[in-house]
């Protein structure tokens, strides 16, 4: 039976007569309507933002959480579904743990990404035996930073289970302007100083709102220190240094 | 009619599966180099199965495991420890550290943890930090890296020599002098040759050759491997660690 052109966007697993599968496009659509997350890789560590939108003046900012920490030298910021994102980061920390058990080392970035990215394209059919568990792609987009023999990484991965390293990235609904902001200011030689405060100022730059302590959250993996999520007491500093 | 009286008694059946198929191995670390050696004898009971059997594996350009006990249980073994570290690369792009093959090994062995691969495994090479390393485990994964380690058929005429010659046990230094943490590399290919050729005048199980696998860490010359006899290189990848192979003939009465 022929499917009419409009009804190619209904099965996950479906192309389209032009090579497209709409459902992982949507998807993709899905993470512009994101919070805006902006990372930056320098010689001294990785940086990670994100823009917590603060709804409601009874909402508790704290409790919006979109840094998570994948593993002591691994961290992660998102943008889209965030529930979604759970589901990955927790097999991110599954994988990571498994390493360190097996081989008795730290799991590279890559290697980390790469995990992330086999289960984003396992929708809609269950491997091996295991019980079909997604049956929709994620709708979400991750900025996955981590230090390893290789020095710092950022990668980005988005719902297609594509995964690409960067030097700095944005994600999410400011990410247009946030992106060529960043190709502006970026270089090779920024301290971590420069990298935390260009963050926050490309994302001040996309936010409605007036930028303070309660509506962002700033994260950093560096060598000595590994992944750690920045208190409001320090990010205040930062803002006022800015 | 049954023969009631043989019904009367208990009766038990029993398979075992396991052989053990002699030989002794060993390895020394020294401060930038590593020798893992063993003999090439296979044999069960009073038979020679093969004078030509090796017991040592190079596993990459850093790392060489030595598996001595059911000779069947260790090659399968090894065949398995290669696989893994043929995956770890295409996975992560890069050769699996010898601090990583250890743990994999102790993983290896634990799984197995209700019907063990019987065998007593040493692994020698370079670590990351340019070190010469030997990892030394039970058949069910328990390990430890040591300066030194024999095990299999011999390990008990061998194990005390070498607690004297490299750990200088009962040995107290010359006032004023204390005794050296790392042997240079002629000194202990000496030390593996003499507890070979020992073991074999007294172990009936030990004999026929003898393999000496040399890894050299990254830049290190090649000072103390000069003229030695027998020498072949098998060193796969460039301006990395380099691995040796020494072979010499044991008695093979």
């Amino acid at each position: 039976m022929f499917l009419t052109r409009s009804e190619y966007d209904r099965g996950v697993n479906t192309f389209s007569p032009e090579g497209r599968l709409f459902q992982v496009e949507y998807a993709i659509e899905a993470i512009k309507l994101g919070s805006t997350t902006v990372g930056i890789r320098t010689p001294e560590g990785v940086v990670l933002a994100v823009e917590k939108r603060v709804q409601s003046p009874l909402l508790e900012s704290s409790s919006i959480e979109k840094i998570m920490e994948i593993d002591s030298h691994l961290g992660c910021a998102m943008s889209g579904l965030t529930a979604d994102a759970r589901t990955m980061i927790d097999h991110a920390r599954v994988t990571a743990q498994n390493h360190a058990f097996t081989y008795d080392e730290r799991i590279k970035v890559e290697s980390a990404t790469q995990a992330v990215c086999d289960l984003a394209l396992r929708f809609g059919e269950s491997v091996h035996d295991e019980d079909a568990m997604m049956s929709r792609p994620f709708g979400v987009a991750l900025l996955i930073a981590g230090v390893d023999e290789l020095g710092p990484q950022l990668y980005h991965t988005d719902p297609s289970g594509t995964f690409m390293r960067y030097d700095a990235k944005a994600i999410g609904s400011g990410s247009e302007a946030a992106q060529s902001e960043l190709q502006d200011k970026w270089h090779k030689r920024m301290t971590l100083s420069e990298a935390q405060k260009l963050t926050l100022r490309v994302l001040k730059q996309v936010m409605e709102e007036k930028l303070d302590q309660h509506n962002v959250q700033l994260a950093q993996v560096t060598p000595q220190k590994g992944f750690e999520i920045l208190d409001e007491v320090k990010l205040q500093e930062i803002i006022e240094d800015m | 009619m049954p023969d009631m009286a043989a019904l009367a008694h208990p009766q038990q059946r029993q398979f075992n599966p396991y052989s053990e198929n002699g030989g002794t191995i060993l390895a020394i670390a020294g401060a930038d180099f590593s020798v893992i050696a063993g003999d090439t004898r296979q044999s069960e009971g009073y038979s020679i199965q093969t004078r030509y059997a090796p017991k040592v594996f190079r596993l990459t350009d850093r790392a060489v495991l030595a598996v001595n006990g059911f000779a069947a249980d260790g090659n399968m073994f090894v065949k398995k420890v290669k696989q893994r570290l043929e995956w770890y690369r295409h996975a992560h792009a890069k050769d699996m550290p010898l601090r990583a093959i250890a743990r994999l090994i102790q993983t290896m062995l634990y799984a197995r943890r209700f019907f063990p691969y019987y065998v007593y495994n040493i692994l020698g090479g370079i670590e990351e930090d340019g070190t010469g390393a030997v990892y030394s485990f039970d058949p069910v994964g328990s390990y430890e890296r040591e300066a030194c380690r024999a095990a299999g058929a011999a390990s008990s005429l061998v194990q005390p020599f070498l607690d004297n010659q490299i750990y200088f046990k009962n040995q107290r230094p010359a006032a004023g002098t204390s005794h050296p943490a790392h042997l240079p590399l002629p000194t202990v290919l000496s030390i593996v040759i003499d507890s070979f050729t020992s073991a074999t005048e007294r172990h009936i199980e030990v004999g026929d050759g003898l393999e000496m696998y040399v890894v050299l860490a990254k830049g290190r010359t090649l000072q103390g491997l000069e003229g030695i006899r027998g020498m072949q290189e098998l060193t796969a990848t460039e301006d990395g660690e380099r691995v040796f192979i020494v072979r010499r003939d044991l008695k093979r009465d």
